[in-house]
């Protein structure tokens, strides 16, 4: 028995140290960010730990840098991440009540265009989008990036399915109280709904967030909306052997991603399984 | 009664007005949109402002060139072989974290979280960190490789490397990837109920027979989703390319008789199409990309259904 006891013991810290191996491998990218983040300029590449005094000073240098001011690009990330976040979880709610509640014409037909644009990879879309919101005149603008992606048909999906569960009856006795479609919406819908919406909303804000592709299709060089990850590509070019300030303007846009992540994991990793779960 | 019913359409489209007016403007116009676009030319004596509206109109001429376009073809054949780096390594790795995963081990949550914080992290950056650590002569996994006296990536580092580029960046995607599988893999084996696997061990099973005849075929629905999940990705590549190549080279390739470039997958291509202001021809390309995509899923749907 004993001999058993220790044949799992040897099993599980072997397997303990697989996996103590295997996340330092997956982490050893970020871990290294940070590292050479703080070293001194023109230590990047060299194994020792001579860091920066005050040990900030890098982040400092790259916030207020005058040509490529990643405090302006930060904030626009924030603005466009979050404006986006807030109207996709906002329209997506509303969407999502009348396809889980109600009758409407062409309620079908709808449905099933929905259904089939979520099948036409993300790529396809950015020539035409990029003609459309170059005739509308949405270029270098915050609209420009935030509202072709808001129409988000799988967040809508998500909360249909979660409103669907919330009971008619329920719906039925407001109404009776004379409350107005809205604020039934208000004060039934969205409470009962709100950990979905989270997800939703969560989702959406890292999508829009890392979305470079589009924030580089729609903002000219010298546009003063420029997003974290496009001001990085462009620091980038005029930067590129400045390794550890890169690193530091990197960490801009891992950190606060990071953070979100480890605060709210269960809502993150739900939304993004939710998909295959299904099949 | 009629006059209710017309109050709850009207009121059910106000609440659905702002998402339909978004989706028919920017997901549905656009497939129609882009077609038209695909027929189309840029014509040079135009101003920027009225680039789209002073369009020529040529046909099917741009799909013409395209099938004779020799790079348009050897992106293609990048892309597949991305697919072929990215996807099987990313199932076996999601399946071994979450095999591994699934014993009763102190700090089990900190792994699944340590595994899967990468996913949601900006493949741009990800790819600034590995072009940083794959460097030549300084670069981390250079000097840790010539310490132990392998010099393949002294020189030229990873990514100026024809042959290395590409699977270079698909390690750098793999590691960022794998949690994602490992969460669904790991859900899905506990759910597996204990009584099979007893079954098992009975008729006498190994630890390697339990895998392979319990365990896989009874996740064979994630290896497909991951499979699909995949392909689509693949096509879509384009940040981590931008963010770790030189416009999608080294350039030391021919194919057709032309110089390709060693990383430039189709979606690389048509964004460089699309930076040229060659947007007709662009258009094109991500139509004849949607239909690859649109061949793959029904394919996909067809083996799904044969599985049920």
């Amino acid at each position: 028995m004993s001999i058993e006891i220790l044949k799992r013991k040897l099993r599980n810290s072997l397997v303990f140290t697989a996996l103590l191996i295997g996340a330092f491998f997956m982490l050893f990218p970020f871990l290294w960010m940070l590292f050479v983040a703080l070293k001194k300029s023109g230590h990047g590449f060299l194994l020792d730990f001579e860091f920066v005094k005050p040990i900030y000073a890098n982040f400092l240098e790259v916030w207020k840098n005058s040509s490529f001011p990643f405090s302006k690009f930060f904030l626009n990330s924030l603005i466009v991440a979050g404006g986006g976040a807030f109207l996709t979880a906002l329209f997506c709610s509303m969407g999502g009540y009348v396809f889980a509640k109600k009758k409407f014409w062409l309620k079908n037909i709808i449905f099933w265009l929905m259904l089939a644009t979520l099948m036409i990879p993300g790529m396809m879309y950015m020539v035409p989008q990029f003609a459309i919101v170059t005739q509308l005149g949405w270029i270098n603008t915050y609209k420009g990036m935030i509202i072709p992606h808001v129409a988000n048909v799988f967040g809508l999906f998500l909360l249909r399915q979660h409103m669907e569960t919330i009971p008619d009856a329920l719906l039925d006795s407001a109404k009776i109280d004379g409350a107005s479609e809205w604020q039934i919406f208000k004060t039934i819908i969205i409470p009962l709904s709100m950990p979905v919406i989270t997800t939703v909303f969560l989702l959406s804000f890292l999508f829009q967030w890392t979305n470079f592709l589009w924030q580089l299709v729609v903002n000219t060089p010298d546009s003063t909306k420029l997003t974290l990850p496009v001001g990085l590509a462009l620091f980038r070019g005029q930067y590129s052997t400045e390794w550890t300030k890169l690193m530091s303007a990197s960490a801009f846009s891992i950190i606060p991603i990071a953070v979100l992540f480890l605060i709210a994991q269960k809502f993150f990793i739900e939304g993004l399984t939710a998909g295959a779960v299904k099949e | 009664m009629i006059k209710g019913k017309v109050k709850e359409n009207i009121n059910s489209y106000i609440f659905l007005l702002p998402f339909l007016i978004i989706f028919l403007i920017f997901l549905l116009l656009p497939v129609f949109y882009s077609f038209y676009l695909s027929l189309h030319k840029v014509s040079y004596s135009t101003d920027l402002y009225n680039i789209f509206s002073d369009m020529k109109f040529v046909g099917f001429k741009n799909y013409v060139e395209l099938m004779k376009d020799s790079h348009f073809w050897w992106s293609l054949i990048v892309t597949f072989y991305y697919a072929i780096l990215t996807i099987p390594a990313t199932i076996f790795l999601g399946l071994i974290l979450a095999i591994l995963l699934n014993n009763k081990l102190f700090g089990v949550s900190f792994f699944r979280s340590a595994y899967f914080l990468p996913n949601v992290l900006d493949i741009l950056v990800v790819g600034i960190i590995w072009t940083f650590i794959y460097s030549p002569h300084y670069g981390i996994l250079s000097r840790t490789l010539s310490a132990i006296g392998i010099e393949t990536f002294s020189k030229e580092g990873v990514l100026a490397n024809a042959r290395t580029a590409l699977p270079g960046i698909a390690l750098a995607m793999v590691l960022r990837g794998a949690g994602f599988g490992m969460i669904l893999f790991l859900a899905a084996i506990q759910n597996i109920p204990k009584s099979i696997y007893e079954a098992a061990e009975i008729d006498g099973a190994g630890a390697w027979q339990k895998l392979w005849y319990v365990t896989i075929p009874l996740v064979k629905p994630i290896i497909l989703f991951l499979v699909i999940t995949g392909t689509i990705a693949s096509l879509n590549a384009f940040t981590e390319i931008y963010a770790m190549t030189q416009n999608g080279g080294p350039f030391t390739v021919t194919f057709m008789g032309e110089i390709q470039g060693a990383t430039k997958l189709s979606g690389y291509y048509l964004f460089e199409n699309w930076q040229q202001m060659r947007y007709g021809y662009a258009a094109a390309i991500s139509y004849v990309l949607l239909i690859i995509t649109l061949i793959f899923s029904l394919v996909y749907a067809r083996v799904l259904r044969s599985k049920k």
